[in-house]
């Protein structure tokens, strides 16, 4: 791992150079609140964030994806959809956002590769920001990472007072520095060390933390625990906790057409929907909410660690902070932790 | 403020009824500025039972969402009461719901809360961002007062308030079994005054700002979902044959979903707010409807939720309709 700096008087140059080769993500107000977007100039960027309300992951997993295009009727055509080859950087991803690709390499680029999210992952650069204010829902320190680890980006930008602290963290990051290497200088031990404390200061601010230990264990034997029953009398079955979770990947296929043409799109889909579950026959194999806001802990906390070696949570906190009526997974989880058996 | 000890009496003693089955109401949230919904089967859940400012979710929805799943043989159906504690607007909403016999009155229990207006969840929560602690907060003379890290913090009532309780001409429940406390007193207010900059602006100008709006929406249906009054047990959003709405995501299906939503509340919305402070993208999703709800107003000089006896406005006829509308 390299360590490098760039002065935040530089910065805004380095963006807008980069914005000349590549399709630049960035973290802009919208409406009151950030949002990753495509910028055509540094000043658009708003640093100021805690983080996004939508996680980028629909940057590379879109929340509705053309498939392909067609021509309805017995003459129909089908025209295949043509895949992004455009490089592009999201810059200042947090490092629990940048872990949640990590999370859905598995499902996409596992036994089954994924064309488009493959295209998209491939050609992106994670240029992360280090969290220096985590807020009061954060917990990704439960999960052994940090506010500011660059495990799942390609370089890490670390907010250390006057400078930017760059460490390059792979190739593709190491390939993408090369490229502006005239922006960055290399990092003296004592600015090593300033973001060393700055990570200390930032990982003292979260307060809160899910007990992971032995969890999936534990699910294994609860599955018909009252808990789930307790928690689902409130839930209201709204898709407000998946849609902005980094690593929900859940999608249904439509085909959409008027009488002259149409596509088959990918929609992103929530399992807290009823309608997601439901079979041609009419038969709903998670019939209540119960079955389904079970599932949702469940596929988080054992079902993809079975499969895939690593719980499916970042910690970011979106759920917790958006969630109308209070389903707070790091007070859900906790209780299962303590619960004796 | 309200009474919690005798909020709690009275949940117990309705609790007792053979005729209850369980009691809604609401428990200190998980953090921060938070409150939850509780479920009460014992007395001992009842305990938990509170009533601050911060109880700002309808709980009119929960009797509506109870799942009856089917009945495996020889078991029969509860077909006991639910209780709610209800502020006035929530009170309203299963006024509402009972006129359009989406619920029989026998079927709940209500307790009602006389209001003194709840807190703005979004803007207590962007004032204080990182307020992890559960925090508590009382109404003393006009003003809020909490602490924060032993900070003593007061804030003038009219700075925290949810935008409809600001304007609320039904603080006191409209409907209910017992009351808790003594009515509040209602000052007539100017109740459209928030959409009034909407209304003057150009038809390009609101156009445009619908649309950004709209943008930004993501269909969760969490506004849905929290809303008392939309209770349908297949939802036209949801339905594919015909496919009314698509599923894509984008500004002309949102905008389509946004504006069946509000269509489907004119002359049924009762002004709890649950489906703005529901919506993760911040949608002023209460401006659609209260210029809907100003509409019928003043077409059929009609309110809804006052009275269970009363006729759904779209399900009566008033030769003394003024129909200014049609000249």
């Amino acid at each position: 791992m390299e360590s490098l700096v760039i002065s935040k008087e530089k910065s805004p140059e380095l963006i807008n150079t980069i914005i000349k080769s590549y399709r630049l993500f960035a973290p802009t107000e919208e409406k009151g609140f950030s949002g990753f977007n495509i910028i055509t100039d540094n000043s658009e960027i708003d640093l100021s964030y805690l983080n996004s309300r939508m996680p980028p992951k629909a940057i590379l997993f879109n929340q509705t994806e053309t498939l392909f295009l067609m021509e309805p009727g017995a003459k129909g055509t089908i025209k295949p959809k043509e895949i992004r080859k455009d490089k592009t950087a999201i810059f200042a991803i947090r490092p629990c956002d940048a872990k949640g690709f990590s999370i859905l390499d598995p499902v996409f680029l596992g036994n089954y590769v994924d064309p488009l999210y493959k295209a998209n992952r491939d050609n992106s650069v994670l240029i992360g920001l280090s969290c220096n204010q985590p807020d009061s829902s954060c917990f990704c320190t439960s999960f052994g990472d940090s506010p500011a680890s660059g495990k799942y980006v390609d370089i890490l930008f670390t907010d250390i007072e006057e400078n930017y602290l760059v460490e390059v963290m792979t190739e593709k990051g190491k390939a993408f520095v090369n490229d502006f290497s005239r922006f960055f200088s290399p990092a003296s031990p004592k600015q090593i060390e300033a973001k060393e404390a700055k990570e200390k200061e930032a990982i003292k601010l979260i307060k809160r933390n899910l007990k992971i230990e032995g969890i999936e264990e534990k699910m294994d034997k609860m599955f018909n625990h009252p808990i789930w029953e307790e928690y689902a009398k409130k839930c209201i079955g709204c898709g407000t906790c998946t849609y902005l979770c980094p690593t929900c990947h859940c999608f249904d296929m439509q085909d959409e057409s008027t009488l002259e043409k149409g596509a088959r799109v990918r929609v992103w889909d929530a399992c807290m929907f009823p309608e997601y579950t439901m079979h041609t026959s009419g038969h709903n194999p998670r019939p209540a909410r119960m079955h389904r806001v079970r599932n949702r802990f469940y596929h988080k906390f054992s079902y993809f660690p079975k499969n895939s070696d690593v719980i499916a949570c970042t910690g970011c906190g979106r759920c917790i902070r958006y969630c109308p009526v209070n389903i707070d997974i790091i007070e859900l989880m906790n209780r299962v932790s303590e619960m004796v058996l | 403020m309200v009474d919690q000890k005798k909020l709690v009496e009275v949940a117990k003693e309705t609790l007792a009824r053979k005729d209850v089955k369980y009691i809604i109401g609401y428990k200190k949230g998980s953090y921060g500025f938070q409150t939850s919904a509780a479920f009460a089967y014992t007395p001992k859940d009842v305990e938990q039972f509170i009533f601050t400012p911060l109880c700002n979710k309808n709980l009119a929805k929960y009797p509506l969402k109870e799942e009856k799943l089917p009945l495996k043989r020889g078991e029969e159906e509860d077909k006991r009461k639910i209780g709610i504690v209800v502020k006035g607007c929530d009170s309203r909403a299963i006024t509402q719901i009972i006129q359009e016999n989406g619920m029989n009155r026998e079927e709940v229990v209500l307790l009602g809360i006389p209001c003194p207006g709840v807190i703005n969840q979004k803007e207590i929560e962007k004032r204080f961002p990182n307020q992890s602690e559960i925090t508590e907060i009382n109404e003393i003379n006009d003003e809020y007062v909490f602490t924060i890290e032993g900070k003593e913090h007061k804030i003038p009532k009219q700075e925290l308030l949810a935008e409809v309780c600001k304007t609320c001409d039904y603080p006191n429940p409209v409907l209910y079994d017992v009351m808790i406390g003594e009515e509040v007193e209602v000052n007539p207010k100017e109740e459209y005054e928030g959409i009034k900059e909407l209304e003057e602006a150009s038809l390009e100008d609101r156009w445009e700002y619908w649309e950004e709006q709209f943008q930004s929406c993501i269909r969760c249906y969490a506004c849905r979902e929290a809303c008392p009054l939309c209770y349908c047990s297949t939802c036209m959003a949801d339905l594919l044959e015909p496919q009314w709405i698509r599923r894509s995501v984008n500004l002309s299906e949102n905008t389509a979903w946004n504006i069946m939503r509000a269509f489907h509340l004119a002359g049924r919305c009762i002004n709890c707010g649950a489906c703005e402070n529901a919506c993760p993208m911040d949608i002023p999703l209460m401006e659609l409807n209260k210029k809907l709800g100003k509409e019928v107003k003043e077409m059929f000089e009609y309110t809804p939720g006052l009275d269970i006896d009363a006729k759904p406005l779209l399900g009566s006829f008033n030769p003394d309709d003024p129909e200014e509308f049609i000249k």
